[in-house]
């Protein structure tokens, strides 16, 4: 079994198409992606035993959030943790353990629903689906750059998209399941978790036994790098366990984590932000969100959830896009793009709120989601440019643990400052202009940072001795 | 099979790569035009 998930047993043989490696990865980020649409059973399993409502004995939403926290901290721990083993063992038997540990993860919950223990759900999905996540997010990125040299930033672009994606197919089916599976006597969570896991498993390791690596110095045919981007692009390789302790790793770090509390931020607060800002004027009424009916507030949570899915489309659509875009204009100046625009963007947003209509509103909020968006899908080619590609996937598991302080900062960061200012007297409708000031701030601080990173001094590349070593460690050497 | 500079040629089974790519992409349009239907209520 394990010669059958080793890295020397998917060295592809000659004339294998690439363009096959991509949908194995999809697959991977696809199933892990339901991470985000994990909300969609927090309803009905806050009504497990009550199940048409809550009794004093049910889970409150709040106890079932901390699934995201852990979700979180535990992709970036195990990401970084793990990454270099990831590159030991190859693609395959990473995938496998990431298709065992998320898979897992829901059946482990599906028996803490059934015996309603909450623990069980949070080791289960929280822990060991939160390990899941790490190690199957990063088990296509060294793969997939290795594989597309001349268009880095695309494919993995074309795989963190499927992350993004993963809620769109994940939390619908979950609503569809859960009606199938629902009787008088039980609100269908519980069948749902196992058939999600058995379905995510059959993808993951379709994916896993498609991933293919290419010869050691594989290159497409005809393929030369660029002139004009090797300035940012270095011909050599730094060992992972020398990477962090480079400043360009620390700038990098800064760059993914700010760009992320920003995004983070808006995501969690945009639907009842653009419900409290506008208020009625999103359905021709008058007066603040307070002041309306029952049944204008349920149109305007409809507006608020509609608005919420818009800005999930174009954050995978920033994912592909600027990713693929940023393999035309570089990494530096796609980053650029992102903290200039961004701090435009972030800076306008209140004066959009309150003197301009939704409509420019919305389309400041879409712009900024593709950039969070990009901001994930164009790091990992970053990293290749400026680390080389020996060790690209396991610095990118190290970098994710910006990912999980992001995850915790920027929420953190946007409630408080709202808390905070409706304490203060500031109308609901105004509460989110200082949160958006201090996101542009955050933008700046990204900013700079990204402006500071320049080639990795050559102390720290790896000697033509080292490499080998390495190569014939991966055993890679074919 | 490599060409004039001896690199390996990138394959051409085709076919296959749609078939690898069906999977994939049709969860994922099933999953976005979900997302557009929600989005919709904006645009009403």
């Amino acid at each position: 079994m394990a010669g059958l998930l080793s890295r020397e047993r998917i060295v592809a043989k000659p004339g294998f198409n690439r363009w096959l490696v991509p949908p194995a990865a999809l697959a991977i980020h696809l199933s892990i992606g339901m991470a985000y649409g994990f909300s969609v059973f927090w309803l009905p399993l806050s009504r497990a035993y009550g199940i048409t409502e809550p009794t004093p004995d049910d889970w409150k939403i709040s106890t079932l959030g901390w699934m995201f926290t852990l979700f979180f901290v535990f992709l970036g721990s195990s990401a970084a943790l793990f990454g270099a083993w990831v590159e030991r063992v190859g693609p395959r038997k990473t995938a496998v353990v990431a298709a065992i540990c998320w898979s897992g993860g829901f059946f482990i919950s599906a028996v803490g629903v059934y015996v309603h223990e909450i623990w069980l759900l949070w080791l289960g999905s929280g822990v060991i689906g939160g390990c899941g996540l790490g190690l199957g997010y990063i088990s296509p990125v060294g793969t997939l750059i290795k594989w597309f040299p001349d268009r880095r930033g695309m494919a993995t672009g074309m795989a963190i998209m499927g992350f993004g994606g993963g809620a769109m197919i994940g939390a619908p089916l979950a609503d569809i399941l859960m009606k199938h599976f629902a009787t008088p006597a039980s609100v269908g969570v519980w069948q749902t978790f196992v058939a999600m896991g058995v379905i995510y498993f059959i993808a993951m390791m379709a994916g896993a036994f498609g991933y293919r690596v290419p010869p050691p110095d594989w290159m497409p045919a005809g393929w030369t790098p660029r002139p004009q981007q090797r300035a940012m692009i270095t011909a050599g390789h730094v060992h992972v366990s020398r990477a962090w302790r480079t400043p360009q790793f620390w700038f990098l770090w800064m760059v993914l984590c700010m760009n992320v509390s920003a995004g983070i931020g808006v995501i969690g607060i945009a639907s009842p932000m653009i419900q409290e800002i506008f208020g009625g004027r999103l359905i021709g009424a008058s007066g603040t969100l307070q002041d309306l009916a029952p049944q204008q507030k349920a149109q305007l949570a409809s507006i608020g959830a509609g608005f919420a899915a818009l800005l999930s489309l174009f954050n995978i659509a920033g994912r592909i896009g600027w990713a693929s875009f940023s393999d035309y204009i570089g990494r530096k100046r796609t980053y650029l793009i992102f903290f200039a625009l961004g701090l435009a963007l972030y800076s306008m947003a209140p004066t959009a709120g309150q003197t301009g209509g939704a409509t420019l509103f919305v389309v400041i909020f879409c712009i900024i989601l593709t950039m969070y968006g990009g901001g994930f899908a164009t790091i990992p080619a970053y990293l290749a440019d400026i680390f080389g590609t020996q060790y690209v996937g396991a610095i990118h598991g190290r970098l994710l643990t910006a990912w999980s302080t992001a995850g915790v900062l920027g929420p953190v960061l946007v409630n408080y400052i709202r808390e905070y200012q409706i304490a203060r007297g500031v109308p609901n409708a105004q509460a989110y202009n200082v949160t958006m000031y201090v996101l542009a701030g955050l933008l700046i601080i990204g900013l700079i940072c990204n402006l500071l990173v320049k080639p990795v001094d050559r102390r720290f590349h790896m000697s033509p001795e080292e490499l080998a070593t390495a190569r014939v460690a991966q055993g890679s050497r074919a | 099979m490599a060409n004039r500079d001896g690199r390996e040629k990138t394959g051409s089974n085709w076919v296959v790569v749609v078939l690898a790519w069906l999977p994939v992409t049709l969860p994922l349009l099933w999953g976005i035009w979900q997302t557009v239907k929600k989005a919709a209520v904006l645009f009403r």
